[in-house]
């Protein structure tokens, strides 16, 4: 009697723990794997591309001033599902950086759901083109940075080197990865000018 | 049932520093954030310099008299046993709930946004009562998992950190103001309710020798000192920003690209505080229950669910159960006033006895 109390515990314990209760398929979850930022028609356009399991990257353009702002509208009129505790890479295109770079940096670092080890990159407009075209492109940029980063480094590639570089006082400048796409993609290191990125985001 | 028979002194003592470890594990922007890593490791070194002046006279009650504080209470002063023995209780409900309340805000805030919090307590104060009813000597065989378990969980955090260190922007530097160093010293010297579970429990123990309480700080520093590092050179200015340091460490761990290994750290601080929980359970449970009784076990577990819950909603209990400085005043008096008094008594009925 005791025995078969115990299993009938362990049995509901086992499904009700479980958390497939509230399981959603991969597809219809909205998990963010890598956002772009670059600018269109004037205005700075946030790019979400979800996980998915087909070739071609299915990304949503939501245009606001910065991270924060393109989340929340993300998630009242595009994707009310969105998560980005999975967020791998943020590409900044050359023509923004300086006046988004600092505020979303200092926006993801107070999120507790963000990972503070996802790379953040500078890059030319043809690898925000190239990264519309195939998931590889995710992979193959997060190789080359890893490349990078052994082969110097005092190169920043993620969120929580980049925050205390800007965090810290004394030094003028850092150095960031930047990627070019003009045959293949190439990885190359950026010097980031502290007080010009301040006059810039004033 | 309560298990009397007597074990290992250092498996106990490895349930304890366990216990003692845990208490850095929930650590939530509760040092002040300027003090560097030199300064901090001062403070360390001298808030487990209280802590072992905190274990001093149980050790010296275990050492002549191969007993405990709840045993010689009953032995010496049965008119005294029972208030002794709810001050005990009460002491450990208060500090069960110092350590549930930052555990379960954790837990939710980080894990499991959606699950009410209440719940979490409710099944972990389940799994505590379970525990505490078969007895110490069980709960410190599971010490002998959880420290494994511990190893494998800390070589991997402070592995996986090694390529975040940043030793040309964060030096050694002793940077530090007086109120910081009370503060942090304060912080660290909260492992002493160990002296209290080792002031009630020791008399179930046997080969004990003085040293092992003494390895059993030593280690404690040095696990406090390797999280302190990590977090000042490898977290840097970014720690400032986010709750649960420890916790951030392991979302930073990385071995390529495979990262983040919070689940092994949420296993971790899950397994430390049952542990906590559990003990503080079986000390109440051998001061007030008799031989065999459970019921008390389940009282005194239902009051401290209790006093979650009102915690929760009443903001000003709460704040009263995460102060550091009741619980180490209580400390002190469990800790060092009640066992040097019966090093007292107990000298003295010797002497009637010759």
């Amino acid at each position: 009697m005791r025995r078969g109390i115990s299993i009938l515990l362990t049995v509901a314990a086992a499904v009700m723990l479980s958390g497939c209760n509230n399981s959603r398929q991969i597809e219809t979850a909205s998990i963010i794997k890598n956002v772009s930022v670059d600018r269109r028609g004037g205005q700075v356009v946030y790019t979400f591309y979800r996980l998915s399991s087909s070739e071609k990257p299915w990304g949503i353009d939501v245009p606001a001033d910065s991270f924060e702002q393109a989340c929340a509208l993300a998630r009242e009129q595009y994707i009310p599902n969105l998560s980005l505790a999975k967020l791998e890479l943020l590409m900044l295109s050359e023509d923004v950086y300086r006046q988004v770079m600092q505020d979303d940096v200092d926006y993801i670092s107070t999120q507790a759901s963000f990972s503070p080890i996802a790379y953040v990159t500078l890059c030319d407009d043809g690898a925000i083109e190239r990264i519309k075209e195939t998931n590889r492109t995710q992979s193959l940029i997060e190789e080359q940075l890893i490349l990078l980063k052994k082969n110097n480094p005092s190169v920043n590639i993620n969120y929580l080197s980049i925050f205390n570089n800007f965090a810290r006082r004394g030094e003028d400048s850092f150095t960031v990865p930047f990627i070019s796409s003009e045959k293949e993609l190439k990885v190359s290191e950026f010097e980031i000018d502290r007080e010009k990125m301040k006059k810039t985001a004033k | 049932m309560q298990t009397e028979v007597k074990f290992s002194s250092k498996r106990f003592l490895l349930a304890l520093l366990l216990c003692a470890c845990s208490v850095i594990l929930l650590q939530n922007n509760d040092l002040s954030p300027n003090a560097s890593f030199t300064f901090n490791a001062i403070c360390i070194a001298a808030g487990l310099a209280v802590c072992f002046l905190f274990f001093l006279p149980s050790l010296i009650l275990k050492k002549q008299t191969d007993s405990d504080v709840l045993t010689l209470a009953r032995r010496f002063t049965p008119k005294l046993r029972i208030p002794i023995a709810i001050f005990y209780a009460l002491y450990f409900v208060y500090a069960a709930l110092y350590f549930l309340l930052p555990y379960i805000d954790m837990f939710h805030t980080k894990y499991f946004p959606e699950v009410t919090p209440c719940l979490i307590t409710f099944i972990m104060l389940l799994g505590c009562a379970y525990a505490a009813c078969k007895g110490v000597n069980v709960i410190s065989r599971f010490g002998i998992f959880l420290f494994l378990f511990a190893l494998l969980t800390n070589i991997l955090m402070f592995g996986g950190s090694l390529s975040e260190l940043d030793f040309s922007h964060y030096s050694f530097e002793l940077n530090g103001e007086f109120n910081a160093f009370m503060q942090n010293t304060l912080y660290f010297v909260t492992p002493s309710f160990i002296a209290v579970i080792f002031a009630c429990c020791s008399g179930v123990t046997r080969n004990f020798r003085f040293r092992q309480p003494v390895f059993t700080l030593i280690f404690t520093g040095l696990k406090y000192a390797a999280v302190i590092f990590f977090v000042w050179f490898a977290l840097g200015d970014y720690v400032g920003r986010q709750t649960y340091p420890a916790f951030v460490l392991s979302r930073v761990a990385h071995f390529g690209p495979f990262a983040g290994i919070e689940s092994f750290y949420l296993a971790l601080s899950t397994m430390s505080v049952f542990m906590i929980v559990s003990l503080f359970l079986c000390c109440i449970s051998r001061g007030t229950c008799s031989d065999g009784n459970r019921k008390c076990v389940l009282i005194f577990t239902l009051i401290i669910f209790a006093l979650y819950v009102t915690a929760t909603y009443i903001n000003s209990v709460k704040e009263i159960l995460v102060n550091p400085i009741p619980l180490l005043l209580l400390t002190f008096v469990a800790a060092v006033m009640l066992p040097a008094a019966y090093i007292f008594v107990g000298r003295k009925s010797n002497a009637k006895g010759n």
